[in-house]
């Protein structure tokens, strides 16, 4: 015997993702999901924002890892609200883990929540987590034709960062190349190059942030 | 993997409710921009199907290509290689129609 199903896989994230969206919205949270393969800087990123939104919108963090708490670790000095989240053996985040860390983050005091992702650049584009955006990072030592192996990933964002361009001198990664198969993928697709190291375009990121913040609820400040 | 337990699970949900005590095949529709890798994919399924009535099913994976509608002369293609142009005026509006459909088709059960 035959049933008709037609279930979407994923709608009971889906509708997880929803109750997060609320509650961000609730608490005045631009929520990006930060996204990129292991080591492209995502952790650095998070400490540089930290210094540069200092005096102007609050950060909050959601650090997803696989084992360690090492990354929350590094974010401590900063002073941020910030909850690890380990997922055991799970490469990704899923709508369910985030809202379990939700009643850990004061979100009152956060304008806005970074939450990072698993390294990996298959599974978390699959998994909505309640986010505004989707933020992904490539960096220039990991190879221009990333966009066409894993196009859901950059069709998913919104923007794409490009990190470690001070790099760009030792590696045979073509930037122009890069951005046109990024765009082939997703021709709206917003991108920035940045050094995490040198600071190069971060204030362009920071920006962004602004930019978004302000789109989503009318004010460059919170009230 | 947690994708091959969703289905299970879906897959499971509709057995019982229809009474079933087996279920034989699990047809999965996927959207080529969901990157799934059908073989690794197939195994997670016999790996999480193991002491649930799904033990033993086929896993029947159904890849959408991507699919796009020109805003401009509204063309609906296939899109080669994720090139986002239309190939009838060479526009570069091009909404995605298809290639990200996952979902959970139909099951056969005993």
């Amino acid at each position: 015997m035959k049933i008709n199903v037609m279930t979407d896989i994923l709608e009971a994230n889906d509708r997880i993702a929803a109750a997060n969206s609320d509650v961000f919205k609730k608490h005045r949270n631009l929520v990006l999901n930060l996204m990129s393969s292991p080591g492209a800087g995502k952790t650095t990123l998070l400490e540089k924002t930290a210094e540069a939104l200092k005096g102007k919108l609050r950060l909050g963090v959601i650090a997803g890892d696989i084992e360690t708490t090492r990354d929350a670790e590094r974010l401590q000095k900063y002073q941020l609200p910030v909850v690890q989240l380990t997922t055991g053996s799970a490469c990704h985040l899923d709508a369910n883990m985030v809202a379990s860390a939700l009643p850990h983050l004061d979100l009152s005091r956060v304008d806005i929540l970074i939450i990072e992702n698993v390294g990996n650049l298959v599974c978390p584009a699959e998994f909505k987590l309640g986010e505004d955006y989707k933020v992904m990072m490539l960096s220039v030592t990991e190879g221009d034709e990333k966009p066409l192996k894993y196009p859901l990933m950059f069709r998913e964002s919104a923007l794409l960062l490009i990190n470690k361009i001070d790099l760009l001198k030792y590696t045979n990664f073509k930037l122009e190349e890069a951005k046109a198969n990024a765009r082939r993928v997703h021709p709206d697709l917003e991108i920035i190059d940045i050094s995490c190291i040198t600071g190069e375009g971060i204030p362009v990121w920071i920006a962004w942030l602004g930019q978004r913040y302000q789109t989503k609820f009318g004010t460059a400040k919170r009230a | 993997m947690a994708i091959a337990q969703n289905i299970i699970s879906i897959a499971t949900a509709a057995a019982e409710k229809e009474g079933a005590r087996k279920i034989t095949r699990v047809n999965v529709v996927a959207g080529e921009l969901r990157g799934l890798i059908p073989l690794q994919l197939t195994y997670c399924f016999g790996v999480m199907a193991k002491n649930t009535i799904a033990d033993g099913a086929q896993l029947g994976l159904e890849i959408i290509p991507v699919t796009g509608k020109c805003r401009k002369c509204e063309e609906t293609f296939i899109l080669k290689d994720y090139q986002y142009v239309c190939p009838k005026c060479q526009g570069e509006d091009v909404q995605t129609v298809g290639g990200t459909e996952l979902r959970v088709k139909d099951i056969e059960v005993q």
